[in-house]
This record gives C-alpha cells, structure tokens and sequence, in this order.
C-alpha cells in the first residue's frame, strides 16, 4: 500500500499538452510556486483519488535535463530534492506525444536515469492517428518498464486510468546503458566529486560548458577541470566522444524500444498542420497573415478594453464622490480620494488591457501559432540583435508595456529577453496619448496645415519604433554581449485552444500584475499625493482646502470657481514637489521648460496619465480628466487648451517657440520612463532592482537629451525662418 | 558528397553527415531529433530555414544551418 500523499512531478517536452493535461488533473487546486533567484514559476496542484492525496509540479516544459542556464537547473535540483523549499518528488509523471514518440523518449530516458518510480502519459493520440501512427501502449510499457497510459485530456479520455496508474505508484525502470567506457569515467569521475548525486556527475561529463560544468568546477576540488577535460579526450580517442555518444545510445535504445511498439506510415501523411502551414509560414500569405492577426489583437486591445476602462474609472469615480460624502475634508479624505483611490485606480485601469492581450496570447500559444509569428519575424528582430520571438513584446508595449514585459517569458535566451524587457518601454504605449492630445490640439492644429496634427502624432510613434531596435542593438554590442545565440525552435502541430488553458493564464497575468505590481504603484501615488498636498496652509495660516471648500459651497458668490483654481494652483505651487519644481526650473530651461512643466513632468514619474491632471491643477483650471482632452466639448479639456495658449503666448520663451517647446514636452514624454508599474514589473521579471534602476536612468537621459535636442533645433529653426 | 545544410532546396530530402559547432548546440539539436543519421527534409530555405525532422518541424537561421553537413537523398 502507498503512503497517503504522493508528490508527482509532471515533466515533458513544451508543446505535448502538458498544461492541459496539468489542468485536467488538478482543476481549480493550482497555485504558482516562485522560486528564489531565478525567473522560474512552477505551477503546483492538488488531487485525490481512492484516498490518496496527490501534489502535482508542473515543470516548465524541457527538450532534456541537460541545464545550460540557472533557470534551467531548478527543474533538475527540484527533482533531485536539492531544493531547500520542495522536497523530492516520489514519482515521475512523463508525458510524451504520441505523433513523435521517439524525439519525446529522449527525456523519458534521462529521467529515467533518477531512480524515481515512473508513469508515462501518452497525449495527442488523436493526431497521431490522423497521420496514421499506431501506437501499442502495452508493448511499450513492456518495452520501457514503467506503465504507459493513453490521455486526451481535453475531453478527460483516459484521465481515470492515469489517476488509478499513479496510485499505483508506478515502477522504477532500468535506463538505457552507455557503453563501458562512459560508464568507467563516470565512476572517476563521481569518486573526484563526493556527495554530488550521480546524475549530475553524467551531465558534468556529457554537457560540454553547460552549467553543471561552471557549477562543478567552480565548487569542487581545482584539479577536476584537468581530469574531466583528460576523461573527455579518453572517450573521444575510443570512439564515445561525449558531443555524440548521448544522443547514439538513448536514440539507438529507443529504436529497440519502440521497434514493435509504434507503427508509422513508410510515406509520411500529409496533414492538416503541414496544409495549414503552406499558408501561414509563405513569405507573403504568411505576413499578411500574420499583420491581420496583429491588427486584431491590437485593435480588440485598445476597442474591447474601452469600456471596461471607463467602467473602471465611474467606479473609482463614484467611490470618490462616497468618500467625500461621508468624510470631513482633510488630509484623511485628500489621502483617500487622491492618493489611494487614484493609486488603486491607477492599478486596476491597466487590468482589461492585460486580460485581453494575454487572452490572445494564451490562444496563439495554446493553438501554436506564435512559433509561426515567431519564424516569420525572426529576419528583421536578428538586424537588431534580437529574436523573432521579440516581437510580439514590443508589438504589444504600443498598448502598454506592463503585460508586454510580463509576455517576454516565451524568450529563453535571458540576454535576449532582459534587452526585450530594456527597450519595450520606449514603444509609444496609449498613456502616452492624452499628453500628445493635449499639446498637438494646443499647438499645432489652429493655424497649421490639416495634416501636420496627425503626422506628429505618428511621429512620436515613430520616434519608439526607431529608438527601441538601435537601443536593443546598442545593449546587445554592450551591456548584454554575447555570442549570437543559436536559435532553433520547434513549429508544433496546431490544434484548438482548450478554454481552461486560456483562463488559467490570463488569471496568472492579472493576478501576478494586481498584487505585485500594484503595491508599488499605490505607495508611489501615495508619495505624489503626498508631496502635492503638503504644507496645506498659506502665508497667513489658514489652510487652502477649507477656503477651496468655502469657495466651491453652492451660495457661494459668481466668479469664485476661477477663485478656487487659482488658489489649486497657489497651493500645488507652494507644495514640496512646486517647490521642487521651482527649484528645478534652470535644469529644464534648456528643454524651453518652465517650472510648471517640470513640475508636471516630474509628477507624471509614477504614472504619465498624471501630467494632464497635473497640469490642469498648476495652469488654475482644476482637474482635468486626460481622457477628456480630445474633446472640444469638455469645459476644463477646452479650458486647459485656452489657458495654456494664452500663458504661453505672454511668455517671452514659450511666446516665441511654443511650437518648439510643445514637441520637445511631447518627445521627452515620448522617451521618458514613467511608469512605476513598468519599473515594478521589469523588478519582478528580473528579480533585480538593478534592471529597472538602469532602464529608469537610461530612459530618462535619453529623454532629456531628446527634448534638449528638440527644443533646441526648433529655437534655431523658427529664428532662421523669422529673421 | 557533402553540402552544407543551407544549399539545400525547397522540398530536398537529405541524411545528416555531420554537425558541428558548438557542443551544447550540438546537443541541443539532438534533443530536438536533429543529428548525424537522421532524414530531414527542407521545407523552406533562406534564414530562418524551416525543416522537417522527424516528424516536427524545426527552425534554424541559415548561418546555423551551414554547420550541418548533409548528404542529398534521391
């Protein structure tokens, strides 16, 4: 009789079905487990079956157990039980794909070099069968020794037989055996490194610079780089040279093993993925395709996620009109409905975004297209020192670069993805609209050709378009050098998305965003807040929300509105972050800046949708809601416009060059990073503060130099052209 | 007689010879069914080029694909 609780670890090659098959077993009693140090999520669930109590770990999806990257070596520790906070598993679940079966044998054999008791599960029966492969699961459990079970998880085929299978507890099979010479080796070798599992001691020799390598010659005794270089040259001269002799011997043992096992058509069928694929990797159909796919997803991003923003935005709005009703003015109510419900706010505006790109990527994942967008793209993301797999990050940071740096987790290559995550926040992202709204419809609409408003607006898309690849380009020859990593990538076969698959990672995304994120975002709202509402009293003491309120009463007298804004604008002025601002202003006169620009500029760091408030407060207009700026209607958004034009206009500065300074606001905001969901997703994503401090401090010099560059050009322009 | 892996055709079929390079790419390429005696068949050139192996289909950049060494099948 087994004990009362197994621990299962679920392991196999990406693509076989491994999520769905995850899902399958343990419904809703999955959670995330993170691991320290490394990017590496691993989902864990639970289930019992006849009175067992089981565990599942999904492990990431692998070709072999061979790590060559820290990431790749928690999948190897966890099943050796060297990881402090898991112990071992007590049987392996394998999964392997029935349409290719011999490429996914290749894992199975070295797991089954663990020790570990082990069942197998066969998935994609039903494609195989399509291309007329046969597969005798009982030959094959013969042949390899352990039970092999037959699933079609998306329709719970099977899923009973594997339940009663891993109750069971499955067998521990015998691996194939390498021939004499490794075998004489590999007990030189383990006798020179005492207590490392044998396991590893086999890859140390097999995996030539791998990371067992600099792992084990970093911590074992000096001379072991000599010997292990000597045992290498000894196979090598008796015909077993580690860079071949894997692969022969677990390929040749399969054959034997799947001899009677799998019967394959002698012409190979011509399926549905290879039809399919006829179309979608065709230089031209294929890309046209493939644009297709990106306009729709990027149009259901900006349409669909509309009105669930607005929504998102009453709501904040109408809790803010509960909380002024029900609290007596103050630092407590202003804490409340300024800072924290505009941090909340702030947090859950980005939520439908995120929901809807990563539903659409979980479909393309799940049905396996994306190694086709991936393949497609590689050419033009190779100029720039990146991978096809980069593009549909950066595609995506147009809307929001939150969940596009959440979605560069399909990279492997750890420098490609850091330089993916660095530049994707240069990418125009739609926080970034209201503040080009505002300044093209001041500034260059009313008096200029038709035309000029839309052509800057695609301008300063432009500038991410150009600016992120050279970046990238310029990271990758520096800060991230390294050999070209060599790509290859499997294209599997399509097959329809299951819905469970789909929920369960757009569920991860938000989830992980909300409470990750968003405690950054909050206290950084809060500290804004903060540094705008302090000190509240004037010169005379008395303090300006209670003579705002007294203003803003309904008896009271005509023409105390304006009253109101100007004394808004009074006290932000003489606030800590005004004062700040003031004292900033020789530091931004160069970009044509005033002080009020700065001090919107420099508010706008935790979140850039701030700056149009911001200014709004500063120019005495009020608020103003950047979504309203587009609209001629709205009195404040046309206010804000009037008011900006008419400063200006008596500024000896910004009279003369408003044109000038207006473009160069709009390219610092287009370069500058200001996000601190952004920031605090990049840290989460890295597990390193230095990655976000770095893009923090790149981004903002690359901003300022570009709005020095900007404003400083169109000085010398507009005095060649008016003198 | 030998060609690299990147003068092959669209729909030409091949045994690997040799791949060289890099070791962990070399085993890399074997976990991926991809290594010296096995049948591939090009499906498309150029860089990347996509193969077929075994029954899936691999990607490689043509720069890659000019360490495999193949033998042309009639």
């Amino acid at each position: 009789m087994p004990s009362a609780h197994l621990r299962v670890a679920l392991v196999g090659n990406p693509n076989t079905g491994k999520s769905t098959l995850f899902n399958a077993l343990s419904g809703l009693r999955q959670h995330v487990g993170n691991y320290p140090g490394v990017t590496v999520e691993m989902k864990k669930g639970r289930f019992s079956f006849h009175g067992i109590d089981f565990t599942l770990i999904d492990l990431p999806g692998t070709y072999s157990l061979a790590p060559r990257s820290p990431d790749e070596m928690v999948a190897v520790d966890l099943l050796l039980g060297r990881r402090a906070e898991e112990a071992a598993p007590d049987l392996i679940l394998a999964v392997i794909d029935a349409s290719n079966v011999d490429r996914h044998l290749y894992l199975t054999t070295q797991l089954m070099e663990l020790g570990l008791p082990m069942v197998v599960a066969v998935t994609m029966t039903d494609t195989a069968a399509a291309q007329g492969i046969v597969l005798d699961c009982e030959k094959l459990a013969a042949a390899l020794g352990v039970p092999v079970v037959p699933v079609q998880a998306s329709r719970g085929v099977g899923m009973d037989a594997l339940r009663s299978a891993l109750c069971h507890g499955g067998k521990v099979p015998t691996p194939p055996p390498f021939p004499d010479a490794v075998a004489g080796e590999l007990d030189a070798l383990a006798a020179a490194c005492p207590l490392v599992p044998r396991f590893l001691v086999q890859r140390l020799l097999f995996d030539v610079g791998g990371h067992i390598e600099t792992w084990l010659t970093q911590t074992q005794a000096p001379t072991l780089p000599a010997q292990l270089a000597a045992a290498r040259q000894r196979l090598a001269a008796a015909g077993c040279a580690v860079s071949g002799v894997e692969a022969r011997t677990r390929y040749g043992w399969i054959r034997t093993a799947t001899a009677g096992a799998v019967t394959k058509p002698t012409t190979r069928l011509t399926t549905r993925t290879d039809r399919i694929d006829r179309v979608l990797t065709h230089k031209v159909w294929g890309t046209l395709a493939f644009l297709a796919v990106m306009f729709l997803v990027f149009q259901s991003i900006f349409v669909w996620a509309k009105p669930f923003m607005d929504a998102i935005d009453a709501g904040r709005g109408w809790v803010g009109d509960l909380l002024t009703a029900h609290t007596a003015a103050g630092p407590l109510r202003s804490l409340l409905v300024d800072g924290v419900l505009k941090g909340v706010g702030g947090v859950l505006v980005f939520l439908p975004q995120i929901l809807i790109l990563f539903a659409f990527i979980a479909v393309l994942e799940d049905c396996g297209y994306m190694a086709r967008a991936a393949f497609l793209m590689d050419k033009v993301m190779s100029r720039c020192g990146l991978n096809g797999k980069s593009f549909i990050p950066l595609l995506s940071s147009v809307a929001c670069a939150v969940p596009a740096i959440l979605s560069t987790r399909v990279i492997e290559n750890r420098r490609d993805r850091l330089a993916t995550i660095m530049v994707a926040p240069l990418m125009s992202c739609s926080a970034r609209l209201p503040v080009y709204a505002l300044f093209i419809g001041s500034f260059l609409r009313d008096g200029y050709p038709w035309w000029l408003s839309g052509l800057t607006l695609f301008g300063m898309y432009l500038i991410g378009f150009l600016v992120a690849p050279l970046v990238a380009l310029l990271l990758k020859r520096t800060l991230l050098r390294g050999e070209t990593p060599l790509f290859v990538m499997e294209l599997p076969a399509y097959k329809m998305p299951t819905l469970k698959t789909v929920l369960f990672r757009v569920y991860d995304a938000g989830s992980a965003f909300v409470r990750r994120a968003g405690s950054i975002i909050l206290a950084s709202m809060v500290v804004i807040w903060a540094s705008l509402y302090f000190p509240y009293v004037d010169a005379s003491g008395a303090s300006y929300p209670d003579r705002i309120e007294a203003l803003e009463a309904d008896d009271a007298p005509e023409g105390s509105a304006a009253e109101a804004a100007r004394l808004q604008g009074e006290w932000k002025r003489n606030s800590y972050l005004g004062r700040v601002g003031r004292g900033l202003e020789p530091a931004v006169a160069p970009l044509g800046w005033d002080w009020k620009i700065g001090v919107a500029a420099l508010a706008s760091f935790p979140a850039r949708e701030v700056m149009v408030g911001t200014f709004g407060i500063l120019y005495d207009v009020g608020e103003v809601d950047a979504k309203e700026v587009g609209n001629a209607d709205d009195p404040k958004a046309a206010g804000l416009k009037a008011t900006l034009q008419k400063e200006w206009a008596d500024d000896p500065i910004r009279g003369k060059y408003g044109v000038s300074v207006a473009l160069s606001v709009m390219v610092f905001f287009a370069l500058c990073c200001q996000c601190a969901s952004t920031l605090a997703v990049i840290r989460r994503e890295t597990r390193s503060w230095a990655w976000p401090a770095f893009t923090f401090t790149y981004m903002t010099l690359l901003a300022y130099l570009g709005g020095f560059v900007t404003f400083q050009l169109g000085r010398v322009l507009t005095d060649a052209l008016g003198g | 007689m030998l060609f690299p892996l990147d003068m092959m055709r669209s729909g030409e079929v091949a045994e690997v010879a040799e791949i060289s390079g890099d070791p962990g790419w070399v085993g890399r390429l074997a976990e991926l069914g991809l290594r010296a005696g096995c049948r591939l068949k090009v499906l498309q050139p150029g860089s990347p080029c996509l193969l077929e192996v075994a029954d899936c289909k691999l990607c490689l950049r043509g720069g890659d694909a000019c360490q495999i060494l193949v033998r042309p099948v009639s």
